[in-house]
This record gives C-alpha cells, sequence and structure tokens, in this order.
C-alpha cells in the first residue's frame, strides 16, 4: 500500500502520510484520531510518527522494529532481568584468584552453577549477549527519537497562529467573552507570564516553556553518551582494572605497561585500633576483636630503561618512593593503583633447632628459605646440617631416593637433612609433623621451631579513560530528566473574529495552567476556564 | 527532511551501531588471553640458562628450528619424556636445538631434579624465574612443546606428554 501527503481539506496545507492533525492550522485530519481521548491527543503535536507510514527495504524494517516502544521497553526488561539474574551467584572477579572458574561454579552451587557460567552469567557485563542487548538498547533509542523527535521538532517549528476552530472545541482548557475587545488585557496579562506572543490578524499564540518537549531527546541523548563510554572500555588502553599481587621485598612489573614500569612492595603494615583511641570502636574492642585503621604498602615505583626483549633482566630506576593507602591510591600517568588487600597464606620459610640424643638443642636454630633454600646450614664450630632434598609439597620419597613434589607451591614441604659433624653424618626426612630417621640409630634429631609466611600486598592497577564521556553522559542525563520534569509547555490560542475564543494546552501540570490562566483571566474581567475533565466528571456525578 | 536523506540516516546509524557491536565484541573476545597458535610469530626471549649462558631465541631460530620445551620439577609427565628428548638430542642435533624452559622455580629445585634423573641432559636447561616468557606464550599445562622453525614462526604445538613419535615429528616440524 502506497502512503500519499494528505491535503488539509480546510487549509490547503500538504500534510506527510500519517498526520493526525493538521500540522498547520490544526483541523483534525484522520477522523477516527483519539475521538474519546482529552489526554493525549497532543502527543507528537499530531505529527505523523514517521516509522508508522512507510516500510520498505530491509533497513526500513530493522529501523521501525527497533522505534517501537514495545520494543523498546522489551530489551530494558531483557537487560533488567539478565542484571538481576547476575547477582545470584557472584561474578567472576569475586571468586578465589587462579582457580577454574568452571569447577569453581560446578563445586559451590551445583549443576544451576554450571548454567550460570556456560550462560556467561559469570562475567555479564562483557557476556556476547549482554553487549548485543546494549547495542540494541543503544539503536532503540536512537531511532525512537528520532523518529518522534525530528516530526515534534517540525510541527512546533512550523505552527500557525491561526487554528481552525474545531481545534479550539478538542483543547481541554477553555474560555470565551463575547466581548473580544478585551484580548489587549488578556494578552498583555499573558505576556508578563512571560509567554511569547505571535499576532497574526486577530490571532494569538502565546507560548512558553517549549524546551520541556525536548527533555526526552536530551536525556536520551545522555543515555547515548553513557551507552558509549561504557563501550569504550572494552577498547584496548582505555580501560585497566588488575590485580597486584606483591610479596614483602619483592619487585613486580606493572600489568599492562608493556614492562616499562615496576612496583616494589618495601614494607606493608597493617594498624588497628587500640583501646583508648576514641569512643568509635570501643565495643568491638572491649569484645575482642581487632578493629584495622590502616592497611598501607610502602612501595619504590621503577621505570624500565631498557625496554628489551621479553626474561631479559629489566634496568630499572627508582622513579618515586609513596605509601599506598585504602583510597590514597599511587598515580602515574593515567594509572592509579589502590590498596585492595593482603595476603599472609604463602609460608615464606620455616626454622628448624638440632637436638641430641639426650634432648637438648645443639648450636643456634637455623631458617630454611622455602623459595630459594640454602644447602649447607653451620649449627656450631664442628657440626654442619646439608640439605640433601626438598619438596615444597610433598608426594612421596622417588625410587632413587630424591623427594617429588606435588605443586611447587610450598604447601607441606618436606625435607631430607643431612646431619654431619666431621667423622660421621645421618640422614633424616623431615615433614611439619613428622620426622623419619633415614640412617640408623642416629644420634641427632632436626625439630621443626617454627613458620613464617610471606605478607603480600594485593594492589589493584587502575586506568579509566572513559569517565569524562560517562560522566557528561550523565550529567545530560539529569540535564534532560529536569528539564523534561519541571518545565512545563504552555501554549494558548485566541482567536477574536467572533468574540473571543481562547483554548490552552500544557504537557503537564494542568493544574498550575489553570491557577495562572484564572488569575489573568480574572484581572480581565474574564469568568475562570473550564476544563473538560472538570465538566466530564460533573456529568458524571450528576448522573 | 528528505526522502534519500533519511534513507542514509536510517541505514548509516544501523550499519555504524552494527559496526560498533562487532568491533566491541571482538576487542572483548580477543582480550585477555591470547594463547600462540600453530602459525603465529613465536615472541623473542633472552634467558640465562641453568650453566649461566644466555640464549635468545631469535639467535637460535637464525640457524636452527628450536624446540622449546616448558616444563616443572613437580610435573610427572615432564619428568618421564625429558629422557626420551634427551635420548633423540645425543643422537645428533646439527639441524635443531632444544630449549627445556623451566617455569619460575629455584635452581636447587632444579638441580635436585636433575640429579634425580638417570639420564644426563644434554640440552641447555633455560630458567624463567619471573615466569615472564611463560606468560608472554600464555602456557597453560604443563609439559607444554611448540616447535619453532628458522622464520620464527610457531609450526606445532602440543599440551601433554610426548611420546617417540612425537618428538620425531617436532623434530621434523622445526627443521622444515
Amino acid at each position: 500500500m502506497k502512503l500519499k501527503d494528505i491535503r488539509c481539506e480546510s487549509c490547503g496545507h500538504v500534510n506527510p502520510p500519517g498526520t493526525q492533525l493538521c500540522q498547520s492550522c490544526g483541523k483534525m485530519i484522520d477522523n477516527d484520531y483519539d475521538k474519546d481521548k482529552i489526554k493525549d491527543l497532543m502527543r507528537y503535536d499530531g505529527s505523523a510518527v514517521r516509522s508508522k507510514t512507510r516500510s520498505k527495504s530491509i533497513f526500513d524494517k530493522i529501523w521501525i522494529f527497533f522505534t517501537s516502544i514495545k520494543v523498546g521497553v522489551s530489551i530494558i526488561l531483557a537487560i533488567a532481568v539478565a542484571a538481576a539474574i547476575g547477582t545470584i551467584f557472584p561474578q567472576e572477579y569475586f571468586i578465589p584468584m587462579g582457580v577454574d572458574p568452571a569447577e569453581h561454579y560446578q563445586e559451590n552451587y551445583g549443576s544451576l552453577g554450571y548454567l550460570y557460567y556456560s550462560l556467561g552469567f559469570h562475567n555479564l557485563y562483557s557476556s556476547w549477549w549482554f553487549l548485543i542487548l546494549n547495542g540494541m538498547l543503544a539503536l532503540s533509542i536512537i531511532a525512537a527519537s528520532i523518529d518522534r523527535g525530528i516530526p515534534l521538532f517540525k510541527s512546533l517549528r512550523n505552527q500557525r497562529v491561526k487554528k481552525h476552530s474545531t481545534f479550539f472545541r478538542r483543547q481541554r482548557l477553555s474560555a470565551m467573552d463575547e466581548d473580544a475587545g478585551k484580548v489587549d488585557k488578556l494578552v498583555d496579562g499573558l505576556a508578563k507570564k512571560r509567554y511569547k506572543v505571535r499576532e497574526e490578524d486577530g490571532n494569538y499564540l502565546l507560548e512558553k516553556g517549549r524546551l520541556s518537549r525536548y527533555g526526552p531527546y536530551i536525556n536520551h541523548t545522555g543515555l547515548i553518551l553513557l551507552l558509549l563510554g561504557s563501550m569504550l572500555r572494552f577498547f584496548p588502553g582505555m580501560y585497566v582494572d588488575e590485580t597486584l599481587y606483591i610479596n614483602e621485598g619483592e619487585t613486580e612489573e606493572i600489568p599492562t605497561t608493556e614492562g616499562q614500569y615496576y612496583i616494589k612492595n618495601e614494607k606493608f603494615t597493617i594498624d588497628t585500633y587500640e583501646k583508648g583511641d576514641g569512643e568509635v570502636f570501643q565495643k568491638a574492642l572491649a569484645e575482642g576483636s581487632s578493629v584495622i585503621s590502616n592497611f598501607q604498602t610502602d612501595i619504590t615505583f621503577y621505570e624500565n630503561k631498557s625496554a628489551d626483549i621479553v626474561g631479559s633482566a629489566p634496568d630499572l630506576e627508582a622513579i618515586d618512593e609513596s605509601s599506598i593507602q585504602v583510597n590514597h591510591p599511587y598515580r602515574f600517568g593515567s594509572y592509579e593503583v589502590y590498596q585492595s588487600s593482603y595476603d599472609n597464606s604463602q609460608m615464606k620459610s620455616m626454622t628448624f633447632r638440632l637436638e641430641d640424643s639426650s634432648g637438648n638443642t645443639v648450636g643456634d636454630n637455623f631458617t630454611v628459605n622455602l623459595e630459594n633454600p640454602e644447602s649447607t646450614f653451620p649449627i656450631t664450630e664442628d657440626i654442619n646440617v646439608n640439605m640433601r632434598a626438598y619438596s615444597p609439597d610433598f608426594l612421596e620419597v622417588a625410587e632413587n631416593g630424591t623427594l617429588i613434589s606435588e605443586t611447587p607451591v610450598p604447601r607441606n614441604p618436606a625435607f631430607v637433612f643431612e646431619v654431619a659433624d666431621g667423622n660421621d653424618s645421618e640422614l633424616s626426612l623431615l615433614q611439619i609433623m613428622n620426622s623419619t630417621d633415614i640412617t640408623e640409630d642416629n644420634e641427632y634429631s632436626v625439630r621443626f621451631v617454627g613458620a613464617e609466611e610471606h605478607i603480600a600486598t594485593v594492589l589493584t592497577v587502575k586506568k579509566d579513560h572513559t569517565i569524562p564521556l560517562i560522566a557528561t553522559g550523565f550529567v545530560i542525563f539529569l540535564i534532560g530528566l529536569a528539564i523534561g520534569s519541571y518545565i512545563n509547555h504552555r501554549r494558548i490560542w485566541i482567536r477574536t473574529d467572533d468574540g473571543l475564543l481562547m483554548a490552552a494546552h500544557t504537557n503537564k501540570n494542568y493544574f498550575g495552567m489553570k491557577k495562572e490562566l484564572n488569575e489573568v483571566l480574572a484581572s480581565s474581567g474574564m469568568e475562570p476556564v473550564s476544563d473538560k475533565l472538570d465538566v466530564a466528571q460533573t456529568d458524571k456525578d450528576e448522573e | 527532511m528528505k526522502k534519500s536523506t533519511r534513507n542514509v540516516l536510517r541505514v548509516s546509524i544501523i550499519v555504524l551501531i552494527t559496526l560498533l557491536i562487532g568491533i566491541t565484541l571482538w576487542f572483548n573476545l580477543t582480550s585477555g588471553t591470547k594463547t600462540v597458535n600453530v602459525g603465529d610469530q613465536a615472541t623473542d626471549f633472552k634467558l640465562s640458562t641453568l650453566e649461566g649462558e644466555t640464549i635468545q631465541l631469535s639467535e637460535l631460530t637464525a640457524e636452527k628450528g628450536v624446540i622449546l620445551n616448558f616444563w616443572g620439577t613437580w610435573c610427572k609427565p615432564c619428568r618421564e619424556e625429558m629422557p626420551d628428548m634427551n635420548d633423540f638430542y645425543i643422537d645428533g642435533h646439527e639441524d635443531y636445538e632444544i630449549v627445556a624452559v623451566n617455569v619460575g622455580e629455584n635452581q636447587q629445585q632444579i638441580r635436585q631434579f636433575i640429579s634425580g634423573l638417570e639420564a644426563e641432559l644434554q640440552f641447555p636447561i633455560a630458567l624463567d624465574s619471573e615466569k615472564s616468557v611463560t606468560d608472554a606464550y600464555n602456557i597453560g599445562p604443563l609439559p607444554t612443546t611448540i616447535a619453532v622453525n628458522k622464520d620464527g614462526v610457531v609450526v606445532k604445538k602440543q599440551e601433554y606428554q610426548l611420546n617417540h613419535e612425537d618428538i620425531a615429528s617436532f623434530i621434523e616440524a622445526s627443521i622444515e
């Protein structure tokens, strides 16, 4: 079906197909349009919503699909439901580091958890279908805004002063007076209320607050910027959120800086509140729990002067020293390094002592560094302890006598120590809780004294170039919302050819407009406005 | 607005948004874990060996094919495949080189491991103590073996224990 332009029978203006009220004189073109409606009659000022008129190519079909409010609302609903489901189980960045997510969700949450994982809910905001949903939302917002906003803009810009008498009858608010001479006083009074006045041959159009009608479109512009900003987070170099784990005394490369920058954890401190440090935590402290007042990592910041190939030792030059505390990040370039947490679960070293057959300690204690152990530990001038074998995570003793480890992590260290006192040597296998003599009738035994843990700081490395865009989008969004909500678009039409005929329209707050009008009408010596809704209500009450 | 302007606007907005979704998805899927695959250019690296020498991949590939074997002392299949690789290596390695890259362990552990083997390992053992090469190659399970040809291109990759035929085919792939 080919739709034709519509010529207004009354004034001859040619309107685009689908128009409900003539753009020029406001006479009703589609007689079936809003017969019983008073409220929605003026939506988009009766102009044709463009997508409801033509449908031809595949692009037109896609476009029209996305202009539909129903489709838009469905997309928003889908996003909301997905986001809600995404909170049922923790997102991937909350599960422990280094575990296989597939196993983690299966083990902790059963097959429902596995389904959750396979559908990508564990990484909701970067799952492919969530990105597509957001893209569709953007298209829906843009298409719907263009299709409604442009015709609205045109019809508001092109509106004529003179309107057909039927247009007056259809407006909710109207007033009449037999004396057309009162018009000057009325228009004067309204102009003082900051209405812009246009006059043509005794016809008047008074208007204010037109900006209100563009509120939703300003708001949508903000939303599009927000979506654009969140999209840019996926672009390389725009957004970084990485975890950096550094043992005390160690130096690590800062991720995503291509080996250019390094951070050394000089010292990690936890301070707790003590009794007498003010009132706030006294109750908790009295109950015996400790309240942490400060996490702090003292760092040295290095730049790598020889950005050489992978594996070669970096040539570090100290650039800066700083202390990172919670909410007080270290900044360099566009990066920020935040204090996130700490870890002391990794074993660093173990200390032993040597005991003779009568149970007396011989010489000094000795400490084995589990990451890079020494091979000989002098105990006294005559006695040495040699480490013959070490396994960080003891599994079994191999056929040839060496120790076999299950993993490289020092979780269950085992050692074969040789005690040599110049004349003989004897061997023993030692685990934390267990020691076995390898040679017979040992004179000495090595006893476990204690273990020391690594104190590692956990830092978060952040960079976000999308913040300006997202902030701008959000401000525009709020401005649009405020404009749409708090400004009223008020229009008043007046004819003076047969007495004084006045009609008024506002897009919101009829109560406020009536109040404003009645004030001016009273001072012009006219009756208050009649409101169709009040009349209808009175009719109903009388029935 | 004219009909043609309207059509151009519609088509360009739809195409633009589709394109942006596509680019975003592509960035999203390719970011993070970039595993090394057959056909990729092998990242050059420089590591010191257990003997205290320095080896650089590009220098080796200039003359020979190179087989990179990523391993750990605690990994059982590594322990089993090493003597087999050594047998091949002893039979002649004029055309290829084997580099056994140890993933982040200390020398005590490595020496203990070697002394526990019956075979005397002849090929160089590179120490990736900071795991920087392992990260650059995004090595998952151990052992992982990668063959690099003279052009510096990855020609073969296997993420489990090598048997005799595997070792032979790795050598062949690196030479070609």
